[in-house]
């Protein structure tokens, strides 16, 4: 090979090598771009007056006269759309039944639309559920569904041999010749007037509990399961993960067959598929020690910590081993015992190190979904108190995330929820892990120094 | 002053039995807590394996291994998990298919290439990679990724492999055009490789053009496939893999590299025939690493690997939903739950059983290589 192509394979494996790490990066930006783009779309967003009602009328914040007032103007502005409703409807009445039979099943899909849009239509009973009692909340949803007004949708599923194509026909060719034609100008042209957008930063979004499964309202039982399963699995991890620790650096003998072992079991334990922990859990915490009646915060709790247990004991052990040996000398040779010098000399000064691992594996505990699936998490339920923990179920964040966007009957109305929580959890868990990495800035900093 | 000496020493000698009582009992009850995570896994082994049992005797282990005929809720069901195994198999292999190139070059980058400023700022990248819960990879595989596979995935296809296939058939034939050419000299080699590069690079184009265009012409029936968990596993496995394998190539020494720059060798010789031969068991250690991560992983192919018991057809068939072993698990236990004791509920014992034998054996294996790595570098 002459030196010419040596050269160029030499250029291109260095030129792999970086590609491979911009596009690592370029994978980040991929990623985070639609979290938190869509996320913080659950907190701010252009709030319709049926947002406010909400607020309003189920959590009561808001100024009352403010929103009747607005609500008049509204009403207003509804009016024609209903009156031509009306007026379509008579028609529909006196005329041949041939044309009733034509147009039921279309009006029927408008109206539909048209009470998602604007809520349940005047005079008629109010709705069971409690979606059915507002319109379009989020203006980017309003004009969705206005979308849907205008046009009709359906799957042209003629040629066999590909996928099924979207076909958009407008309404208006539907009612075409009808007293109902106009509304499909009237709707698209006032729709601001009928909805009133405005910007809305609605923060509450973090601690208001949800209505008629998260079709209003925020997260707040989810973030608080959150943290109590993070704060249990942490509060029986450390102990035992600090003690572990300082057995395996200063008690053991260094190279003993225990030691070996207890290494090994600790790798394997680190190594062991999270959902077999959920099973775990199930089967021990559950059913055979019975901590609780069935699932519940702390059996997943104390799952979640045999899960971070062999993060905190590598943590502690490797804070523990980077203390200079002096110290530990100085300790001694002042007639100090083993436990007190590792009491009063090592652990302060471990302690930073010890407190990073800590916070790497709270964000560890706070994104596992798999532990908790058969040991504390439920879909829906209201924020415990304290004592409810040790026999209630809770609602948590990583799992109501699968619940919702995968099991959840209206999963495309609640994606502005479903990113605000996805959002929600990654920046909890980013926000741990840049602690720890400015814990350890600050270490190492210290240790320099 | 003897006297009060003695008189110490007395006391000292009662007092110190009482404290090296004490200083065994401490230490017998730290190395019980230290036990703990041994505890840990002897109790995991146990109940899995307990509750694991009553399958194995009521339905022996040839359907389980070598069916794949997965009814477990019909009124006469069949626990064939073969095509399970086969599942998390595939999208293992899928994902290590494309971690292990992407995550070795960086981490050969991150060690060799890369200055320390930069280096330091692409560390947090791997971490905040490796700290994004597996529930929001999923999410977004399902919501994101899914869709537009399913939309324009055979376009994608088509990009990437442009993309990936154009530099690797140019840098092909001008390498394999002069391998060829090396009996020749002068004159004649520089004719005959010019007629190398043309014929090598026709045949090359040709074949990247009908890869192409086959693949352009892919219709993705489902995006939850396959192709889509392998993909963000891929992603969830990289950090682990490049960042255990930096460590690996760090451990070699200055003096192999240096001997072999002072032989004349370029970077990249200096790399593939040096320090990743040197680095070769670490680089295994986190492939398998790697592996674990993605055999374990539950939220991602729940969500998004379509959970449909089956073999694809063709068995590489990556376009097709598949299901795996923890999926299974995650999913069905919600079902089988209220009817605990029957054989519908031990199956995902038994599965269990399986992925916890997988990532010990998978884990004694990297810590082997492990061994071997640290002693080949203190050599």
């Amino acid at each position: 090979m002459n030196l010419a192509s040596r050269k160029l394979i030499n250029r291109v494996f260095t030129s792999v090598g970086v590609l491979s790490i911009l596009l690592m990066a370029a994978t980040l930006v991929v990623i985070m771009g639609p979290i938190v783009e869509r996320g913080l779309g659950a907190f701010i967003f252009r709030g319709t007056v049926e947002h406010r009602r909400v607020l309003l009328q189920q959590f009561g914040r808001g100024d009352r006269e403010a929103l009747e007032a607005e609500s008049r103007e509204v009403a207003a502005a509804r009016r024609p759309v209903y009156d031509l409703l009306e007026a379509f409807e008579a028609q529909l009445t006196q005329g041949p039944a041939e044309l009733r039979r034509q147009y039921r099943q279309p009006l029927n899909e408008l109206k539909q639309h048209l009470q998602g849009l604007l809520g349940p239509f005047p005079g008629k009973p109010e709705p069971v559920l409690l979606r059915d009692r507002y319109g379009e909340t989020r203006w980017d949803q309003a004009r969705a569904r206005c979308d849907h007004i205008v046009y009709a949708e359906h799957y042209d599923y003629s040629d066999p041999s590909r996928m099924g194509l979207l076909v958009r026909t407008p309404r208006a060719e539907q009612f075409a010749g009808t007293v109902l034609e106009p509304l499909f100008t009237y709707v698209p042209a006032h729709l601001e007037e009928m909805l009133r957008p405005r910007w809305t930063c609605y923060a509450r979004f973090l601690t208001d509990v949800s209505y008629d499964s998260h079709f209003f309202g925020g997260i707040g039982p989810e973030l608080l399961g959150t943290f109590y399963l993070t704060i249990g699995a942490i509060l029986f991890a450390v102990p035992l993960g600090v003690v572990s620790a300082i057995y395996l650096t200063e008690y053991a003998r260094p190279g003993s067959r225990v030691v070996a072992l207890l290494r090994t079991c600790i790798s394997t334990l680190a190594g062991v598929p999270s959902i077999v922990f959920g099973l775990f859990g199930l089967a021990f915490f559950i059913n055979t020690l019975r901590v609780s009646p069935s699932k519940s915060v702390l059996a997943g709790s104390l799952t979640l910590g045999l899960l971070i247990l062999p993060l905190v004991i590598r943590a502690a052990e490797e804070a523990i081993r980077s203390v200079p040996e002096t110290y530990k000398l100085a300790a001694l040779s002042l007639g100090a015992t083993r436990w007190r010098t590792m009491v009063t000399v090592l652990l302060p000064a471990a302690l930073p190190g010890i407190l990073t691992g800590i916070v790497i594996s709270m964000g560890r505990a706070a994104g596992e979904t798999a532990p908790i699936i058969f040991t504390a998490a439920v879909s829906v339920g209201q924020p415990l108190a304290l004592w409810q923990t040790f026999t209630e179920p809770t609602p948590a964040l990583p799992w109501n995330i699968f619940n919702l966007c995968s099991e959840h009957q209206a999963v495309d109305e609640i994606r502005h929820v479903q990113y605000g929580m996805v959002f929600t959890l990654v920046l909890l868990v980013l926000l741990l892990n840049s602690t720890a990495i400015f814990l350890r800035a600050r270490i190492s900093r210290k240790l320099r120094g | 002053m003897s006297s009060g000496l003695a008189a110490s020493f007395l006391i000292s000698r009662s007092a110190g039995r009482r404290k090296r009582l004490a200083g065994l009992l401490g230490h017998a009850a730290l190395f019980l807590t230290a036990s703990s995570s041994a505890l840990a896994i002897l109790f995991i082994f146990y109940y899995i394996f307990r509750d694991a049992l009553p399958f194995f005797r009521q339905r022996g282990l040839r359907e389980f291994l070598f069916s794949t005929a997965w009814y477990p809720s019909s009124p006469e069901p069949a626990f064939g998990a073969l095509a399970i195994f086969y599942g998390s198999g595939l999208v293992t292999a899928g994902a290590v298919l494309f971690a292990v190139p992407l995550g070795v070059s960086a981490a050969i980058c991150l060690s060799d290439t890369l200055p320390f400023r930069a280096r330091q700022m692409v560390k947090p990248v791997i971490e905040i990679l490796a700290a994004i819960p597996s529930v929001a990879f999923g999410f977004l595989a399902l919501v994101v990724l899914a869709p537009h596979l399913q939309q324009h995935g055979g376009t994608m296809l088509a990009v990437v492999a442009g993309v990936l296939g154009l530099p690797v058939a140019a840098l092909g034939t001008w390498v394999a055009s002069d391998l060829c050419t090396t009996r020749w000299t002068g004159r004649t080699r520089q004719v005959l490789r010019g007629v190398a590069v043309l014929v090598l690079g026709a045949i090359a184009l040709l074949a990247l053009y009908h890869g192409v265009s086959f693949l352009k012409a892919l219709q993705i029936a489902s995006g939850t496939n396959a192709l889509n968990v392998a993909l963000v596993l891929g992603i969830m496995a990289l950090p682990t893999i490049v960042s255990v394998s930096e460590d690996a190539l760090q451990a070699v020494g200055r003096e192999l590299r240096e001997g072999a720059y002072a032989l004349g060798a370029t970077r990249a010789e200096t790399m593939l025939f040096v320090v990743i031969p040197a680095a070769r068991s670490g680089i295994a250690a986190a492939i398998i690493l790697g592996i674990m991560r993605a055999i374990g992983e539950t939220m991602v192919v729940w969500m998004a690997s379509g959970n449909a018991a089956q073999i694809p057809t063709p068995w590489y068939n990556l376009l097709q939903p598949v299901r795996t072993l923890t999926a299974t698990i995650a999913g069905d236990m919600g079902e089988a739950d209220h009817v605990t004791g029957s054989a519908r509920y031990h199956v995902l014992f038994a599965m269990a059983l399986c992925l916890v034998v997988i990532s010990y054996t998978l884990n004694l294996v990297s810590e082997h290589f492990v061994r071997r790595g640290g002693r080949v570098g203190r050599r």
